[in-house]
């Protein structure tokens, strides 16, 4: 089998010279995911596949195409008529010369051999979580497991080229007791039995964790916000950070700069490529620029919006090694911890207020003004004196983005590594305080 | 018509079988796409997409199993025959129950959408050009705000399915369709932004482009939008009649009608992902949702949808559901194994987003059914109330319960009039909130385009939902904060 490296190459020797750009990204993947209905699998699934990306540009004029082959031929076949649909294109707005190639330097450790080995054995983890879950007194779960390898290349008519490879474990449950849920999440390049362990002993804990439901009305509370909520929320916040969505008017930094303030002190987010510990870290974007820990939101302030080579160009900066060829993005998000002790302590400093634990469903009506609400999905429990007193139902987060971090108070010490459905950025995050945010539930 | 010939899906079914699976598919799946995405009417990216392969779904030992590749050589095929098999028996003896599939008369047919002109019409060029045209046609439409930024994307798909599965359907497709997708935003110095997002997406050929009148469109919504925007007064806290524009009639009734009534959420399925839903089995066929007027009917099969077809990727021919008639929960949308799981017959619900996906149980084109008034009927005697046009913001808990829809075109109505603009009146209610109070309908049955998401990958596939402008009693609405 030709490694993603010498497929990307392959596809190259066809393409240069006859362009004044050409960027080859190849990704290849083997993957199982077993998928858990009612506490037992409902499909084992497996993608043995691979993807050819290719940009190529003659005078400013900018194609991109994605190909799912595994053949240079048919890549070759794909592109046959690109030179002559170039010529009747407009220059690209954002176009840039793709980068000379820069020194990059490798990370490692993104391979862990027990993964390779659990994806033709994925039951018995399965079974790890499944058990967790039910320890803690919950009837049944629901859940996802995911043992993957994936390997990526890029190769430049510019002289770059850089492969990776890497594993990827993502995991979480949903364990219901009566109509009480709870759910957790973990992802992460490593299997660490411990960490399965944990999504079933969280998600079964929040399950059971009270059997009283406590009345509700709407109106301005104090919040926690679980890792998963927290996690959903700078998701769209991190994609917002774009360059591009920021172009397009599709975010809330459309109106700042870096250098203004969006929130709190409390604030920290940052977009972290080179932390091993999360799936999407990279030692090199798909430009071949080399990736960098950088803050997005620092202490409160906007530090960096994310840039490729063209929309750096466009607003006269750098390039923050996020390309992503038309779209930058972040790869890993961080949300700094605080100093608060644990989970107790933090419930202690809310006194009164509401626990969020999960969300889904994140909508904008204006991202300029970051204008959204979000639902509640399994335990959001309301809090008197410091003690848990019950369950709210679904209720919504109905707020502004730029409420919620300013209001961002306090967060605890420890951080978890979160991705699953409405994750979809691997993320460090701990549980956070957010005063005086608006929640809602219908009047009928 | 596919791609490719049926001799290499055959053979992968009958190795499937031959080491041991009880039910074998094999689906080769062709989804290319391009298009032109532009930025204040300049090309921002040119680009397209191919995605090809095959995908394979067994039951061995009482485990369902699926793989797919883009190899699509015999080793290739095979490989995932045995990743599909290897890996479901793996994981076969957590299962208490075998799965099974309903018996059904899989079809063996052919179609394809008739285009009147090619998709290969919608140059990047000719694209490009209408983008241009469109933006100067917002910007020339408002009077007295900026637009910063308008965004213009279109571009055509064109899908091409062969399945073939062990118990002898043999069905091929082709459905082209074509999207265009405009957002803008207006600012004003003392009001903030506005943002809007139009999109039109149907099958059929590039004749599309043309029937959408699409610079008359974003010309009367931008006219429109930029007095709400300015003027825009708050809507009243009591409670009144409120009318749900037929846009978010078709987003609603999708959320709130076709969601809970996919039998594999009422089963579970989705517990983790898209969640479960409000609807238990033992509702099916009695339970009341809403009044005589809450008819919800799924129809793959309207000439021109986005969300058309005629035999599902489970091999089974499609028909139109009734998934709430006359108020009552009536039939939910089912695959084979749902179907079997109930008692009852699949009605064609299974549907892959590409070669990469399982099918699924996903909904097609979902509508409210219409009546016979006018607009101006529907109206005429309501004294003080509120028509919700258009939205942007809208959620839905993971029941399919409580759900939430913030009206961005919105005008009071006074005497049976429409009057004065609303600024983000928001309409939170629940699904019994919102059947039980519908008082009438008109007639104007209208569509609206969406990518529906499910599943693990998630899958977006295309959809329609539609309905008539819809009256509600005594309502109270919210306003954003």
């Amino acid at each position: 089998m030709v490694t993603a490296l010498e497929l990307a190459e392959s596809v190259l020797k066809r393409l240069e010279g006859r362009f004044d750009d050409v960027a080859v990204l190849v990704r290849q993947r083997d993957c199982v995911m077993v998928k858990l209905w009612n506490t037992e699998p409902s499909v084992t699934q497996s993608w043995i596949d691979a993807k050819v990306s290719v940009l190529v540009s003659r005078n400013g004029r900018v194609f991109s195409t994605e190909l799912s082959v595994g053949d240079p031929d048919a890549v070759d076949n794909a592109l046959r008529n690109v030179g002559e649909i170039l010529t009747k294109l407009e220059p690209s707005e954002i176009y840039a010369p793709l980068p000379e190639p820069a020194e990059f330097k490798p990370l490692e450790g993104l391979v862990d051999q027990n993964v390779l080995k659990a994806m033709e054995e994925p039951g018995k983890y399965v079974e790890e979580m499944i058990d967790a879950a039910l320890k803690e007194g919950a009837e049944r779960v629901a859940g996802t497991l995911v043992f993957g390898r994936m390997a990526k290349a890029l190769a430049t008519n510019k002289g770059f080229r850089g492969m990776e490879e890497g594993t990827e474990v993502e995991a979480y449950l949903r364990a219901f007791k009566g109509e009480f849920s709870g759910h957790w999440a973990h992802g992460s390049r490593v299997l660490d039995v411990n960490a399965l362990r944990e999504v079933g002993r969280r998600a079964g804990m929040y399950a059971t964790i009270t059997n009283s439901k406590a009345d509700f009305t709407p109106g301005k509370y104090d919040v926690i916000l679980s890792p998963l909520v927290v996690g959903n929320l700078i998701d769209t916040i991190g994609w917002m950070a774009s360059a591009m969505a920021v172009m397009m008017g599709f975010s809330m930094f459309m109106k700042v700069k870096p250098g203004d303030k969006v929130g709190s002190e409390a604030v920290t987010i940052i977009d972290a490529p080179r932390d091993t510990e999360l799936a999407e870290s990279t030692a090199f974007d798909d430009e071949g620029v080399p990736t960098k820990d950088k803050p997005i939101i620092k202490n409160g302030v906007l530090v960096n919006i994310l840039h490729n080579t063209g929309t750096a160009k466009k607003m006269g900066t750098e390039s923050t090694g996020n390309a992503g060829w038309l779209f930058p993005t972040p790869w890993n998000l961080h949300v700094a911890p605080g100093n608060v002790k644990s989970e107790e302590e933090l419930i202690s400093e809310l006194r009164n207020g509401v626990i969020i634990t999960n969300n889904w469903y994140t909508r904008l009506q204006n991202y300029v003004e970051g204008i959204f609400s979000t639902v509640s999905r399994d335990a959001a429990l309301l809090v008197k004196n410091g003690e848990i007193v019950g369950h709210l139902g679904r209720i919504r987060i109905a707020d502004r983005f730029a409420n919620l971090l300013s209001n961002w108070e306090l967060a605890t010490k420890e951080t978890h590594k979160i991705r699953w459905w409405e994750v979809e950025t691997p993320t460090k995050a701990p549980y956070a305080l957010i005063r005086q945010v608006n929640l809602t539930k219908p009047p009928i | 018509m596919t791609s490719l010939d049926e001799g290499l899906l055959q053979w992968a079914v009958d190795k499937a079988l031959e080491v041991g699976a009880s039910y074998a598919e094999a689906r080769y799946q062709r989804d290319v796409t391009s298009g032109v995405i532009l930025r204040n009417a300049r090309t921002v990216g040119v680009g397209s997409e191919v995605r090809e392969g095959i995908g394979v779904r067994v039951i061995v030992n009482g485990s369902l199993g699926f793989a797919a590749t883009n190899t699509l050589t015999r080793e290739g095929v095979e490989r995932a025959v045995m990743a599909a098999i290897t890996r479901a028996r793996a994981t076969a003896s957590l299962r208490k129950t075998p799965i099974e599939f309903s018996d059904e008369r899989v079809g063996r047919a052919s179609y394809e959408v008739a285009v009147k002109r090619s998709l290969g019409d919608l140059t990047a060029e000719t694209l490009t050009e209408l983008g241009k045209r469109l933006t100067e046609t917002i910007n020339s439409s408002v009077k007295e705000v900026k637009v910063p930024a308008v965004m213009f994307q279109a571009g055509t798909r064109l899908q091409e399915k062969l399945v073939i599965n062990s118990d002898g359907a043999v069905i091929r497709s082709v459905v082209p369709r074509v999207t265009a997708f405009i957002n803008f935003v207006l600012a004003h110095p003392q009001k903030g932004t506005l943002q809007r997002t139009v999109e039109k997406e149907a099958s059929g050929g590039a004749e599309l482009i043309d029937s959408w009148r699409l610079e008359d469109v974003v010309s009367e919504e931008v006219s429109n939008l930029e007095k709400v925007f300015l003027k825009g007064v708050e809507p009243p806290k009591e409670p009144i009649d409120v009318v749900v524009g037929s846009e978010v009639v078709g987003l609603l009734v999708h959320e709130s009608a076709g969601h809970p009534m996919e039998a594999d959420r009422i089963l579970g399925r989705e517990a983790a992902q898209a969640g479960e839903s409000f609807v238990k089995p033992d509702m099916i066929g009695k339970y009341r949702i809403g009044t005589k007027y809450a008819t919800v009917i799924e129809d793959p099969t309207i000439p021109g949808s986005n969300g058309y077809y005629l035999f599902d990727d489970e091999g089974v021919p499609a028909r139109p559901r009734y998934l709430y008639k006359e108020g009552i929960i009536y039939e939910p949308l089912h695959n084979r194994h749902t179907a079997k799981l109930m008692g009852t017959s699949s009605n064609a619900a299974a549907r892959a987003m590409d070669y990469a996906s399982e099918p699924i149980i996903r909904m097609s084109n979902t509508y409210l059914k219409p009546g016979d008034m006018s607009f101006e009927e529907l109206i005429e005697d309501i004294k003080l109330g509120v028509f919700i046009k258009s939205y942007m913001e809208w959620n839905i808990d993971d029941m399919r319960w409580n759900q939430r829809y913030v009206g961005l075109e919105a005008y009071m109505i006074r005497d049976g009039e429409l009057a004065e603009p609303i600024r983000n009146p928001v309409l939170e209610i629940t699904t019994k909130g919102f059947y039980s109070n519908i008082v009438g309908v008109d007639k104007h049955l209208r569509f609206y385009p969406g990518t529906c998401g499910k599943g693990e990958p998630p899958q977006g596939v295309p959809v329609w939902f539609g309905g008539p402008d819809v009256r509600l009693a005594k309502i109270r609405l919210g306003v954003i904060a």
